[in-house]
């Protein structure tokens, strides 16, 4: 099956590592062109130097997604550089936490506002060409219960509407929008890798929760993500992608 | 120093440390050069041989400086801590000017304990059995029907009297009559420990677990962070076990941790780890406010409680920067070792049973810093337990949990002894003051266990 996406320009937001690195490599290997950010300097160069090697155009600059303006020149910059924007990817989290407001506003300006902001960046140039696609990435802890009630899961789930709602308002400008909520994955780094070291026991429990008996790796995610951004997908939009394992208990009827 | 980047690790960390050059506190931070220690096998029978363990009663326990408690459990005249070492039980008492004496806790007339172990106040000590009765400077105030005894009291009518002080909050004693000062003994430590203020640290925890191992096998799993990859996993989150300054003095040695950072061992997270997130909250910092780099933690963490540590009551003026975060970690010869922390302690005191070189006493004390204008807790009881029975913790539960099976591995026919590597020189340095204590300086042959 051919994916469709050589010479296709793609923007990811947070691309450095985990989930967002894998998308990117993939995205790389299928022969897009990209631009990346992370928080880092160093994390962007030791991306872009790493992505380099599929032979396509990749770029990167560091920004951190919660400074509005910084941020809005940042998608400015990827989308010139790129010359045009077909797919974008926003991946960047503040992440979990309890015990404090600042956890609301974090998750709001980054998981929330990261990617209204790249959607509202990449639309008008998608609607002048007549084409794009977009994919959103929510989680499992937006549909059951997992860590305590907070932030990350609340403003996350939020992302699942917002998508379906961007589907149904630019699919006649040739937009496709889609989310994927992927369950627990573990990369070195990554949260789940220091659950396993700090909370053994609570890492067990997942496990023996886990359907397959082991949790997500990025690549598993990043190709469900890649192919809902492909023309492989021309005719999904709207739809939410749920890449699990078989971990979450409710039915998707 | 060991080569960082050959070792099992993920990445390879620069620690920041504070600059001996510029550093104006009293604790020393430079590193003291390495001793020649050699890298012979340690033999196992030390650790379960009867004959070793009475040359270390004669020789080690019998001569040098011990830990009694702390000063401020007997404030008041009459006020005393009764505490066992080996065979024998001391009785330090706080006498009515406000000095300290010790005298063993036995009765002389048939050799009745006096008191059990623990705290108290007496105006006198009387025993249980015939009624002979002491001061609290250990004279023999009343002696029934003296005048039965034709050889008249025991000499000078009076206990032996034993070496005792007090210093930076605790006290000491030693059942060595002719002991050296207490300032030679514990020299170079008073610079290094004084800035801490114990003084200002109240009682957080006070146990002693019955441990199925002999002494030095616990005085060994303190004085190395190699294990915290074995055993720790979850600390590697928290502490880098890797980049560890070791300094060996004459008798005494230490390590610095650097604690708030992130292991080499393991791959940078995204994310806060629990523990540091704890360290940052305890310091009145928001981890959700963060905004820095996690590996700037340790440092913002440092710069954080300089700044605001007055206005909690806390004064960290004595100590340097990395006093603030890191844990300096002291072993006083033969028996203690202490996690001292800008806000708390975390000691050790590590006793040899009575009769059974497999057996041992650990002491876990805690002291927290109470800042000013806070009420004094009310001093946490004592709690003593077997191996086992209860938890003390995650961390020390891991470190209790394989102390026995050391033991019994010890015994093998197949096991010379302990074969230790660079990162284990503090084992090393305190094996080698045992060997000085017990076979006289450079005395130790190679036959010797």
């Amino acid at each position: 099956m051919d994916l469709g996406l050589q010479g296709k320009k793609a923007i990811v937001v947070g691309g450095a590592r985990g989930i967002g690195f894998a998308v990117a490599e993939v995205l790389a290997r299928e022969g897009c062109d990209i631009a990346l950010s992370a928080r880092g300097e160093d994390s962007v160069k030791d991306a872009v130097a790493s992505l380099s090697r599929y032979g396509t155009k990749v770029i990167g600059k560091p920004v951190n997604v919660r400074k509005a303006d910084e941020y809005k020149e940042w998608l400015a910059w990827a989308i010139e550089a790129l010359d045009g924007v077909d797919v974008v990817i926003p991946l960047t989290s503040a992440g979990s936490g309890i015990g404090s407001d600042k956890y609301w506003s974090n998750a709001f300006e980054t998981d929330v506002m990261g990617p209204v902001r790249a959607v509202e960046a990449a639309i008008p140039h998608m609607t002048e060409q007549g084409s794009g696609s977009i994919v959103l990435v929510a989680t499992t802890s937006a549909l059951e219960a997992m860590g305590g009630p907070q932030a990350y899961n609340a403003m996350k789930a939020s992302l699942i509407t917002y998508g379906k709602q961007l589907a149904l308002a630019h699919g006649k400008d040739g937009i496709r929008v889609n989310v994927v909520s992927p369950g627990p994955v573990e990369f070195e780094g990554g949260n789940w890798d220091m659950i396993k070291g700090t909370m053994e026991k609570f890492y067990a429990s997942q496990l023996r929760q886990q359907p397959m008996g082991r949790l997500g790796k990025p690549e598993e995610i990043a190709r469900a993500i890649v192919f809902l951004a492909s023309e492989a997908a021309s005719w999904c939009s709207g739809s939410h992608l749920v890449v699990d394992g078989g971990f979450t208990n409710r039915t998707h009827f | 120093m060991w080569d960082t980047a050959r070792m099992d690790v993920k990445r390879v960390v620069d620690v920041i440390r504070v600059d001996p050059e510029t550093c104006t506190t009293r604790t020393p931070v430079e590193k003291a050069p390495d001793p020649e220690l050699g890298t012979e096998v340690i033999p196992a029978a030390r650790y379960y041989s009867e004959e070793f363990m009475k040359l270390e009663w004669e020789r080690i326990w019998t001569k040098v400086w011990l830990l009694g408690g702390r000063a401020d459990d007997i404030p008041e005249p009459g006020d005393y801590i009764c505490t066992d070492i080996g065979k024998e039980s001391v009785l330090i008492v706080r006498q009515h000017d406000g000095s300290l004496r010790a005298f063993p806790n036995v009765c002389l007339h048939r050799g009745n304990r006096l008191r059990p172990e623990g705290l108290g106040n007496a105006e006198q000590f009387r025993c249980m059995y015939h009624h002979w009765t002491y001061g609290l400077d250990g004279a023999i105030e009343r002696l029934p029907d003296l005048c039965t005894f034709q050889q008249g009291g025991p000499p000078g009518m009076t206990l032996p009297s034993l070496p005792c002080t007090q210093w930076n909050s605790f006290v000491w004693f030693s059942l060595n009559p002719d002991v050296e000062p207490f300032d030679d003994y514990i020299a170079p430590l008073k610079e290094h420990l004084e800035p801490y203020h114990p003084e200002r640290m109240a009682w957080k925890r006070d146990v002693t677990v019955e441990w199925d191992c002999n002494w030095k096998a616990s005085v060994d799993a303190f004085n190395e962070t190699y294990h915290v990859q074995g055993i720790h996993p979850q600390l590697l989150w928290y502490l880098d076990d890797v980049n560890v300054q070791i300094d060996c003095y004459e008798r005494h040695n230490r390590y610095l941790i650097p604690f708030a950072t992130i292991s080499p061992r393991v791959a940078m997270p995204s994310q806060i780890p629990p523990a540091i997130d704890e360290i940052m909250r305890n310091a009145g910092m928001d981890p959700a406010e963060y905004e820095g780099r996690i590996s700037d933690i340790r440092r913002d963490v440092q710069l954080f409680k300089r700044k605001h540590g007055a206005s909690q009551g806390k004064d960290y003026s004595a100590l340097n920067d990395d006093q603030l975060t890191d844990d300096y970690h002291y072993m006083i010869f033969p028996n203690l070792a202490l996690n001292v922390h800008a806000d708390d302690v975390l000691m050790f005191r590590q006793r040899p049973h009575a009769t059974d070189p497999n057996k041992m006493l650990y002491d876990v004390w805690v002291f927290e810093l109470v800042p000013q204008g806070e009420e004094w807790p009310e001093r946490v009881k004592h709690r003593r337990f077997k191996h086992g029975d209860r938890s003390i913790g995650q961390v020390l539960d891991q470190d209790a949990y394989n102390l026995p099976t050391v033991q019994l591995g010890m015994k093998s026919d197949s096991f010379p002894g302990l074969w230790i590597g660079e990162q284990e020189l503090r084992i090393r340095h305190f094996h080698k003051v045992l060997d000085d204590y017990i076979y006289g300086p450079g005395g130790k042959s190679p036959d010797d266990i």
